[in-house]
């Protein structure tokens, strides 16, 4: 979905995520944090108040409790407010002036915790939370305390409202700086997306002129990211324009071409020997000719970059053996193929079967009685060797035969451009096409295309 | 000898037509693919010349149906189209060959005559049938080695004869591969188109078979 959603909301989305999930961490982390410093310092505040208390303890010979000044400073003098002290012996407790007669035996009877170990007057006091005289919440420290072979302990309170209260007030400025921290990050993502994505906004204006035709390609200083980018685009251009010249240059070769023997085929008409065979036939065949040829080449360029197709040789081979046979039925020909059932070819059929076709075609033209084919596979390659037992070429004649518009046997139609088709044909896709003698008497032609044997 | 032309190019189909009848063959014309493939189902023809881009039904279909439902009749297919992808398309649909546009009628006509000869079971291409000879590259009849000169309607009848010697022709077949479909037949001119044959080549020649037709024979002369 998110694949045709724009770069910049996608960006924004990605961004925007992490900073939510940073800013909670960090929210929850800080917290954390702070809590455990606030509770500290209460903590810290209760102890001092048990230390306090512990050095004024003192007993009769009753073995009763009592303390040797007053205990209560602030903020333990305040009546009620959760900031409390208790000492408990075994023969009296007394009350910190602020519990105005309330008791919090019940309480620490009710929630009493478990000593952390056994050795408690060594230790320090341990924490505990619970419900004081007025069904407020208090916070505890607690400490056992051994005086005059008698355990005493020692209990300070401290409202939990203390702990909250300026945790809440930090939290609340806490949550506005990163709230703001998290918009100032929102916003300059926003701006750097913005300015990350200028590149492309010119590379469109860039294109855009191109098509509108102010310009010829794209600038090519662009930012290293989208360089290779413009490569490409320019490259495309490129090869754009070069298709149009050369479809250009097609369309006025074939009218050229086309002039010529129009040109004469007017004169005829006017001086009435439009129907002199001798006159127009070779006309025919010439405009012929040319069209034949400029489809071949149109087909060829149509090709270009380069394909992946594949076509299965032998069957083909086949077909073509099979229609080339009816074609020139007049002759008693021989064809043997050599060709494995599994070998494939790299290339279109249509032009497999138009390289394949021309080659086979002449050989059934100039062959006696016999014509063969034969594959072998190279590295990448295969070779198609195509022999005839018919009069063969001179090696100066083999060369002419590639070229265009060479006929060497003016009676034998179609021999003019068959050859130089397959070999342009056979070149775009990295092949090529060789003229031999051929052990049989005649001419060998063999065709290399990309190939190879497929495994069944 | 009867040729089926399915060309819906009026023009060309003309054109073909006029050509093929100066060397004395009897056409039918279909302008498209439907009337072709009609045409050629029901009517008794020696070759049809079809082209591959028809209307109302493309030149391949038809010649599948034709092959389907088995007329033997061999058939040239005639089109613009020259990729050799498309001849092997053809050929494997039924075709007996090619030729593509733009042709010398010359060639088409020198490639019916091969289609004809062949389909009749004729490998070589003088066709002799005691001092009567056919070369039938050129259409060309000679008895005693002196060329015969004959009327379209006769040559039609004696190439017919010669390229079934010695087997009994059907009247009622033969006058369908003599005379064109709108042609108005008439059983009679049979005779006298025989009988005329019989002053030029010889009486014995072409003997009546009663009541099935005739039978071109060097045996009884």
């Amino acid at each position: 979905m998110l694949r045709d959603a724009s770069l910049s909301r996608r960006l924004l989305i990605a961004a925007g995520g992490f900073i939510a999930v940073a800013l909670v961490i960090a929210t929850v982390l800080i917290g954390f944090v702070l809590h455990r410093f606030v509770q500290g310092q209460i903590d810290q505040r209760l102890d001092t108040q048990i230390v306090f208390l512990t050095s004024m303890l003192q007993v009769d010979a009753d073995g009763r409790l009592s303390l040797a000044g007053n205990a209560d400073g602030p903020p333990f003098e305040r009546a009620r407010r959760g900031w409390y002290w208790q000492v408990m012996g075994p023969g009296n407790t007394l009350h910190s002036s602020s519990l105005a007669g309330a008791d919090l035996d019940a309480v620490l009877t009710q929630r009493r915790p478990p000593p952390p170990h056994d050795d408690r007057t060594d230790s320090r006091p341990w924490p505990a939370d619970g419900i004081g005289p007025d069904q407020d919440h208090l916070h505890y420290r607690i400490k056992i305390e051994r005086v005059g072979a008698r355990d005493v302990t020692i209990v300070a309170s401290a409202p939990r409202a203390a702990v909250l209260g300026p945790l809440r007030e930090a939290l609340v400025t806490l949550g506005l700086s990163l709230a703001a921290l998290g918009l100032a990050l929102v916003l300059a993502i926003m701006l750097q997306i913005r300015l990350g994505l200028r590149p492309l906004e010119r590379l469109r204006r860039a294109l855009a002129d191109v098509r509108a035709g102010r310009s010829e390609r794209v600038p090519e200083r662009q930012p290293r990211e989208i360089q290779p980018l413009v490569q490409e685009l320019n490259g495309l251009l490129a090869q754009n324009a070069a298709n149009l010249e050369r479809a250009r240059r097609h369309v006025a070769n074939l009218a050229h071409g086309l002039k010529t023997p129009l040109a004469t085929l007017s004169i005829a008409a006017s001086d009435g020997a439009a129907h002199n065979p001798t006159i127009l036939q070779p006309l025919i065949m010439q405009m012929e000719r040319r069209i034949r040829h400029h489809l071949g080449r149109a087909r060829a360029a149509a090709l270009g970059g380069p394909v992946r197709a594949q076509t299965k040789a032998a069957q083909r081979l086949q077909d073509l053996g099979d229609a080339l046979a009816r074609i020139h039925h007049d002759k008693t020909i021989t064809f043997a193929m050599e060709v494995a059932a599994n070998l494939v070819v790299a290339c279109e059929q249509q032009d497999f079967d138009e390289m394949a076709g021309n080659l086979l075609d002449n050989a059934f033209k100039w062959a006696r009685s016999r014509v063969t084919i034969r594959a072998t596979c190279g590295d990448a390659m295969v070779a198609f060797a195509v022999e005839d037992d018919g009069a063969g070429l001179a090696p100066a004649q083999r060369e002419q035969v590639l070229r265009p518009g060479e006929r060497l046997d003016e009676g034998a139609p179609g021999f003019g451009f068959g050859l130089p088709i397959a070999s342009e044909l056979a070149e775009l896709y990295g092949g090529d096409i060789a003229l031999e003698a051929a052990s049989l008497g005649g001419l060998r032609v063999v065709l290399r295309l990309p190939g190879a044997v497929q495994a069944a | 000898m009867k040729v089926l032309l399915v060309e819906d190019d009026a023009l060309l189909a003309g054109e073909i037509a006029a050509a093929l009848r100066r060397e004395n063959f009897a056409v039918d014309i279909a302008a498209d693919g439907e009337e072709g493939h009609h045409l050629g189902d029901t009517e008794a023809y020696d070759v049809a010349v079809l082209d591959l881009g028809l209307p109302k039904m493309p030149g391949p279909a038809v010649l599948r149906a034709w092959r389907k439902s088995g007329r033997p009749l061999p058939v040239l297919i005639l089109t613009a189209r020259d990729g050799w992808t498309e001849k092997v398309d053809g050929f494997k649909a039924g075709a007996d060959d090619y030729l593509t546009k733009p042709f010398r009628v010359e060639e088409l006509i020198m490639r019916l005559r091969a289609l004809v000869r062949r389909s009749a079971g004729h490998a070589a291409p003088e066709i002799a049938c005691g001092p009567l000879t056919f070369d039938a590259p050129t259409g060309v009849f000679a008895l005693d080695g002196l060329p015969l000169k004959l009327t379209a309607l006769e040559w039609r009848v004696l190439q017919a004869l010669i390229l079934r010697k010695d087997v009994v022709f059907d009247r009622i077949e033969l006058m369908d591969r003599v005379y064109e479909g709108d042609a108005g037949t008439d059983s009679n001119s049979l005779e006298v188109i025989v009988a005329r044959l019989r002053r030029k080549i010889g009486h014995a020649m072409i003997e009546t078979v009663r009541g099935r037709g005739y039978r071109l024979t060097a045996g009884l002369a």
